[in-house]
This record gives structure tokens, sequence and C-alpha cells, in this order.
């Protein structure tokens, strides 16, 4: 069984009509409360007012009949007086008066005892008459045993001296008639000619008839009347256990009922009125009125259901009525609600199957104009504008992932410019370098590279201001224009000016870049540096770390102009220099607390003469602990290499010094065949040695000498037995030959520039060349191995 | 250093003997640049040489450029290994009709 209160909640049909019903129902109790109001005080002012003409008819109708008594005694009365004198004239009297009044049921002339001595007649002399169904019978009706002037019917009118009703009786004159009736008597006093009281003559009348009369007032089909006598007995009745016997205070003598006992006073006081009591265990309206100078008093009592039982019938009825009309009107309204809300219901369906995502899913046709139909229409309006809307986000969110993954493929590439290959030198003994980076969560700026050029580390970190591709973009082109510009110069602060000029052309959204750029020669350690406000990196070496100084130099891409000057540091061997970027010492934990330097040194003090790529692993994971789950706000990037140079043993070392002329050529030749006769070299290995080294002085003599300048070349060549060192020094100009761009040798013989094919050649020939100019001097190193 | 040059029709054959170093390279200029003029065949003869340098395949690269321009057409002859390997290092094979 559902709960009727969810039940009702659920549909709003039915709550509706439940509203309506329940205000129809206040309102129809009002409108109803009140008629029903008014119809009750109506009824009651009808009862009232018909129970009163009623009792007014009964008692005019009592009155007309005791009048009737009162007439017919006193138009006898001057008869008897004036026939005094003829005592049998009186029965003449007293039957005329029954014959002319055939309702009376006896009358009494009687006189005092032995009034009519003088006439022959004894003690007793009463001329009655009775009235027995039209018969009539006259008698003389005192004797010894009645004697009847002792009876109350006479002697009240001898004593009160005035005509009286008497209280009804019980008629026993048993001479006469057994049945007792129960007759009232008519008294009134006989005087003669001198006003002296002589007889009384008493007229009786049936109260039977009387009751009659009275009972068959009735104005309800269960009100009776009653009529009560002088004492409060009742005289008329329904109840013949009553009758008699009781007085209208008999019940109250055993039940306190002072209502009834105050009616009876009331009534016996000769009140007329009209009173609400209970009788006989129903509310009963009891409307009472005295009956002339009788003493008596009649009541008419109507019992309440009687007066109000038409219009409690109705009231239930009308009530019936309208529990069963709510009731339809209940079902009805639901109906009709329920109709009305019908595509309402419909529509929400297939909202619903809508918000489920079927968003083509048709609404219904509806052609209302009506709330339901607006709405209708507004929800397809919605629906339409929804559907184009998902359109545009599906299309949005496919260009969003294209780009996304462009995105990605752009951070692969851009991760791929970076060196990837560890260790990037397994083949030599003097440099181990490592480099890693952690990427932000967004492609980030940060750069890092290193390659061996003619025995020379070119090594360089970077950061890009800002994240995102815009910063990606600048890194990679960074990159690329440090490629590009070192491949011909070794210098990093000329590099880095290259760069920054570039850098700067079109630089419209305010980037910049901070960047390290180092160049160690390997043979001699000597580390040449610039920086564009980058962190300065660490030595550590010999179990202390020390920060290489850094000029503070403005970052790249902000003042074309800007001048950049390199600077130097003698590396010593054995030493691990560290570069880093920002997202280490600024690598941020959940509370805000910064990596910063004190620990970065912590990490590295703990993992001095480790490998460089431990201590790179060190050093992150340092970072990861300190960072634990808070996100990587920025790239990580470390590089670090260990600087290992080894013993060069020579065996054996031999010199020459010419005079920077051409013709020296032959000579120089000579001297090579004769050096690579001690190391026992084959012809071909000679000729490439020639070759190389005349190439180099020839170059020298050319370029670091110009226009006819004089100068000495010296050319030493040195050997530990498995490699060769042919180092070629003069004072002249600065003449870095491993800057010469490399010859084409894939050009067609129309395309090929006549020169440019001896630094070529030396390069093809030996291993490696390496320049360095010091103190004034143009260094160049040739290495080849030789077994 | 020394250069027979030799003359059959319209075939000129330029012998080259001894070591073509920078110097050599200088000396023989003259006459290397009166082949630029030859407008049939030039043979290089290589049998003899023993040694280039760059100075002298720049005379060769000079008149092989000569030679396109003339229409001429040049054959290297004979070259030796250490030679050839020059050669092939800075792509003159590609460049020159070479003949054993």
């Amino acid at each position: 069984m559902k709960n009727p209160i969810q039940y009702i909640r659920q549909s709003l049909s039915r709550k509706l009509s439940l509203w309506i019903v329940f205000f129809a129902a206040v309102i129809f109790n009002v409108a109803l409360g009140f008629m029903f109001t008014q119809s009750l005080r109506a009824v009651r002012q009808e009862a009232i007012s018909r129970a009163s003409k009623e009792l007014d008819n009964t008692v005019l109708r009592v009155n007309s009949i005791i009048q009737l008594v009162e007439t017919a005694t006193d138009n006898t009365d001057w008869l008897i007086t004036r026939h005094l004198d003829a005592p049998d004239s009186m029965f003449v009297y007293s039957r005329r008066i029954l014959q002319n009044n055939p309702e009376l049921n006896g009358c009494s002339i009687a006189f005092e005892p032995y009034y009519f001595q003088d006439k022959d007649r004894g003690r007793y002399f009463s001329a009655y008459t009775y009235n027995d169904n039209g018969n009539f019978y006259t008698s003389q009706e005192g004797n010894d045993h009645y004697e009847y002037f002792y009876m109350d019917w006479y002697q009240t009118a001898k004593l009160l001296d005035q005509p009286v009703w008497s209280e009804p009786f019980v008629d026993v004159n048993p001479e006469i008639h057994d049945s007792k009736e129960i007759i009232a008597s008519y008294s009134k006093p006989i005087k003669d000619k001198d006003g002296t009281y002589i007889g009384t003559i008493a007229t009786d009348i049936s109260l039977s008839w009387l009751s009659e009369t009275i009972s068959a007032v009735k104005p309800y089909p269960n009100s009776y009347s009653m009529m009560i006598g002088q004492g409060g007995t009742f005289f008329v009745h329904p109840d013949p256990e009553k009758l008699f016997y009781q007085t209208i205070f008999t019940e109250t003598l055993e039940h306190d009922d002072p209502a009834m006992a105050d009616l009876g006073h009331a009534m016996l006081r000769g009140e007329e009125g009209m009173r609400e009591l209970r009788m006989d265990g129903q509310d009963c309206y009891v409307f009472y009125k005295p009956l002339g100078d009788t003493g008596w008093s009649v009541a008419i009592v109507c019992p309440e259901s009687d007066i109000f039982g038409g219009y409690k019938r109705l009231q239930q009825m009308v009530f019936f009525i309208v529990v069963i009309g709510l009731i339809l009107m209940f079902l009805v309204f639901s109906r009709i609600v329920s109709y009305e809300l019908k595509p309402l219901r419909r529509l929400a369906d297939q909202a619903g199957t809508i918000a489920k995502g079927h968003f083509d899913q048709k609404l219904p046709d509806d052609d209302r104009s009506d709330e339901i139909g607006q709405l209708t229409h507004s929800f397809g309006d919605m629906q339409q504008s929804l559907m184009q809307y998902i359109d545009r986000l599906q299309s949005a969110t496919a260009q969003k992932a294209t780009i996304e993954s462009e995105l990605k493929i752009a951070n692969t590439i851009q991760l791929n410019m970076l060196p990837r290959v560890f260790p990037p030198f397994p083949e030599r003994g003097d440099i181990d370098l490592y480099a890693s980076m952690a990427p932000a969560k967004d492609v980030g700026g940060d750069l890092f590279d290193f390659y061996l050029r003619d025995e020379k580390l070119f090594f360089c970190i970077g950061d890009v201001s800002g994240k995102g591709v815009p910063a990606a973009m600048v890194m990679a082109v960074t990159l690329s224009l440090l490629r590009h510009s070192s491949s011909h110069e070794t210098d990093p602060a000329k590099v880095i000016q290259m760069v920054n000029e570039t850098l700067c052309k079109g630089n419209d959204y305010d980037m910049f870049v901070t960047l390290l750029l180092g160049v160690l020669d390997l043979p001699t350690g000597r580390l040449r540096y610039c920086s564009a406000g980058h962190d300065a990196p660490l030595i550590l070496h010999d179990g202390t770390i020390s920060t290489l100084t850094c000029q503070p130099n403005l970052p790249l891409a902000i003042l074309p102009e800007m001048r950049y000057k390199v600077q130097e540091y003698k590396l010593e061997p054995g030493s691990t220099l560290f570069l880093y970027t920002d997202g280490l010492t600024e690598a941020m934990n959940a509370d805000h607390e910064q990596f910063g330097m004190d620990r970065v040194r912590e990490q590295l003090s703990a993992c001095m003469n480790d490998a460089p790529r431990q201590i790179l692993e060190r050093v992150q994971d340092g970072v990861h602990a300190f960072v634990q789950d808070a996100e990587q706000s920025d790239d990580l990037t470390m590089l670090a290499f260990r600087y290992t140079p080894g013993e060069f043993a020579t065996i054996l070392s031999e010199k020459i010094t010419l005079s920077c002329d051409l013709k020296r050529v032959p000579e120089l030749n000579a001297f090579i065949a004769s050096v690579a006769q001690k190391l026992g070299a084959d012809a071909t290995v000679t000729g490439q040695l020639q070759l190389a080294v005349e190439e180099i002085v020839v170059n020298v003599m050319n370029y670091a000498y110009p226009e006819g300048k004089k100068g000495f070349v010296t050319i030493k060549v040195m050997s530990d037995g498995h490699q060769l060192r042919m180092v070629v020094i003069d004072s002249g100009v600065p003449f870095d030959p491993t800057l010469r761009e490399k010859a084409d040798t894939t050009l067609s013989a129309e395309e090929r520039p006549i020169g440019g094919l001896g630094i070529f050649l030396v390069r093809e020939l030996m291993d490696t060349i390496n320049y360095e100019r010091v103190d004034n001097r143009n260094i160049l190193m040739m290495i080849k191995t030789i077994k | 250093m020394e250069v027979k040059i030799t003359q059959e029709g319209k075939v000129t054959t330029a012998a080259l003997i001894g070591r073509l170093d920078t110097l050599a390279a200088q000396e023989i200029a003259p006459q290397m640049d009166a082949l630029k003029e030859v407008d049939g065949t030039l043979v290089l003869d290589c049998k003899e040489l023993s040694y280039i340098s760059s100075s002298g395949l720049r005379i060769f690269l000079t008149l092989r450029k000569a030679a396109i321009a003339n229409g001429a057409k040049i054959i290297v002859r004979g070259i030796c290994p250490d030679i050839r390997n020059v050669f092939v290092m800075t792509g003159f094979l590609n460049l020159f009709e070479i003949e054993d």
C-alpha cells in the first residue's frame, strides 16, 4: 500500500483536485451552515407559532365548552329562583338544561336540607338529570347514603359564594350509574329573592369529552396535549397511569427536575408561555396556557425530534448529497485536470528522455495556445538550442582533442630535440655527462643541450619564461639558434649575443630566456662560459661545493644591444659541474615551501664523488621526497658532467719551426715523413699526415699572417704510442680553422667553390682537431689514433 | 714536380710527375692555366703522381669548370690508391671521368 501523502504528491491532478474539493467543501460548509442555522431558526419559529396557534385554538374551544356550561347554568338560574314554590319544576329545569345542551353530562339542582320541608319534601332535595348517550334520566338523588350537601361541588359554591369549577372528580353515584365517569362540575350558588343562599346548581361535563378535544390537538405526530387541574393533577394525558393519579410534580419528587417543577408552578399560576425541557428522555418544547377561570392549564408537548425531524432529515440528505457531490467533483476534476495535463506528462516523459542524452527525441506536436502549449514550444526551442550547443560543443571538444593531441606531439618533438642518449660519450674517458628534464604538467620551456666539437664540450641549460606552447616554441627556437650559432663559433658570449639579437627580433610577447652556455676545452680544462641571467652552476671539487661566478647579465630576448662578455674558469681534473634551472630550487611542497639552495647543497654534498647520473638521481629523489604529492609547477632540469682528463704519456716528441713562407712546405713534408718513419707508419698514413699538416700550415701562412706579414709556425708532433697529436702553433692574428664551413662534396662541378677543401680534408684525415687561442697564439691540435 | 704536355690530334695529355703540394701547385699554375683552353679531350695522366694537396685539387676543379665551359672532356688517368682516397673524400670521384 502506497503512502497516501506520497500518492497525492506524485500527481498534480490529484493535488489540484484535492485543493478544489477542499475549498468547495469549505464554501459548501459555510453556505450550508448559514442556511441551516437560518432554517433552524425559521423552523423553530414556525413550530412555536404553530403550536401556539393550536394551543390558542384548543383553549378557545375548551373555553367555549366551559362557556357553554356556564351559560347553560346561568340561563337556568333565574327560572329556579322564580319557581321556588314548585319544587318539582326543578326536575324539569334540570332535564331541560341537558336536553338543550347534549354535551353536558349531568345537572344537579340541589337545595339546603329541609329547604322544601313546607312542600312536603324531606331532608334531601336534589333534582338530578344525567345524559346517557342521548337518554336523559331525571331523579332525586339525595338520600341517606348520598348526602349531597356535603359534597365538594355543593360546598365550594356555597362557601365561596360564587360560581366555581370543581376539580375534576370521579362520579361515584352508584344508584344511577356504576361506571365511574370522570367529570368536572360547574357549581353556582342559588339565592332567593333576598339573596339568601338556598342551594347549588351544578352542571357536570364529562371530562372525556374535554379530554378528547384537547387530545385531538396534535400539531406533530408525536406531540401530545395534557391538562392539569388546580392541584397539578393530570386530567388530560396520553399516559393513563398518570391520569388522575399523578400530578405534574410527581416525577420531580423522585428525580430532581427543577425545569419540570418550574413549569408546573407556572401553569398553576395561570401563566402562558413556552419552555424547552427534557421530558420522558427526550428534548421537548412545551407550550402552556390557562383555561379561563377554571384554574386549569393546558399544555402541548412537542418533541424536538418531531419539530426538527424534517429539518434533520433534510440536513442529512443535504450532507449526503454534498459528500457524494464532492467525491464526484474530485473524480471529475481529477479526470479533467489529468486530461488537460496529459501533454505536460508526455512532455515530462520526453524531457526525461532528452535529459538522458537523446537530444533528437521528437517533442509531441501540440497546437495548444495555453501555458502547456507555450511550455512545449519553449521546450522545443530549448531542445533545438541544446542540440546546436551540443554540436558546437562536440566540434569544440574534437578540436580541443586535436589541439591536445597536437600539443602532445609538439611536446614530444620538443623533448626529442634534447639529447636523449646517455651516456653520450661512452668511448671517452675524460668526460661523463648526464642530464635530465622532468617536465611539468604543461608543455614547458626548459632546455638543455650539449655536444662535442673539435675536442670541446659545448653545453647549455636554459629556461624560457612562462609556460605552455609559447614557451615551448621559444624554447625550440632558442635551441635551434644555439646549435646553429655555435656550429661556427666557440666563444659562448658571441653565440649568446647572436642568439639574443635574433630572439629580440619579433619578440612581441615580452618573453625572455635565461641561459648559461659553456664551452669546455677538453685538452686544457679551460672553461669559457657566459650566463644570460641564469642560475650560477655549482662546482663540486675536492669535497667542496663552490659557485661558478657569473656576471649578472640580462636574460635573452630583452635588449638586442646587450653586450655579453665571456668568463673563464680553469676546471680542475676530477671536478663536476652541476647546472640546473629554477625548477629545482623553487620546487614547492604542499605548504608552499621552496626546496631552496640549502637543500640542493645538502643533497650534493652527500654524493659529491658519484657519477653525474647518480648525482642527478639523488637530487631528483630529494626533490620528490620534499615535494611529495604537491603538483609540479615548473620543469625541473639538471645537467652535470665530470671532467677527468687522462694523462698523455709522451714517448715521442718532435718539433720544427718554419718561417711563414710557402717555399718551406717541402721541408715540412720531409719533417713529417721522418717522424712517420720513426713511428713506423706506412706510406699511406705518412701521406695522410703530410696532407693534414700541410693544409693547416698553409692556411696559417695565408690567414694568420695575411698580406705577407712575417712570422713563424711551429709544428709539434707527439705520440704516446696509441695516439698521435700534431700541434700547429703560430703568433699570427686569431685564426680558428675549425670554424670553416664544411665543404659540400655532393655539389656538381659547376656549383662547387674552388676553395674550402683544405680544412675539410684535415677533418676527414684526422680523428679530431682542436683549436685554442692562448696567450695571443693560435694553437691547433690534430689527433689521430695510430694503433 | 714536372708536367709533360703532349698533343695527339684532339687529345691533349698532361702527365703529372712527382708530388703536387701547395708549392708545386703554385709552380705549375701557368702551365695548367694554358690547359683551360683545350677544347678536345684533356687527359690528366696521374700515373707518376704520388701526392696531392688541396691546392692541387683546386687546379683539377678549375680545369673541370673550364672544360664544361668549353665543351671539352677531361679524363683523369691512373691515380694511385692514396689519391683515389682523397678523390673519394672530396667527392672528386663523381666530378671526373677516371681511367686506370
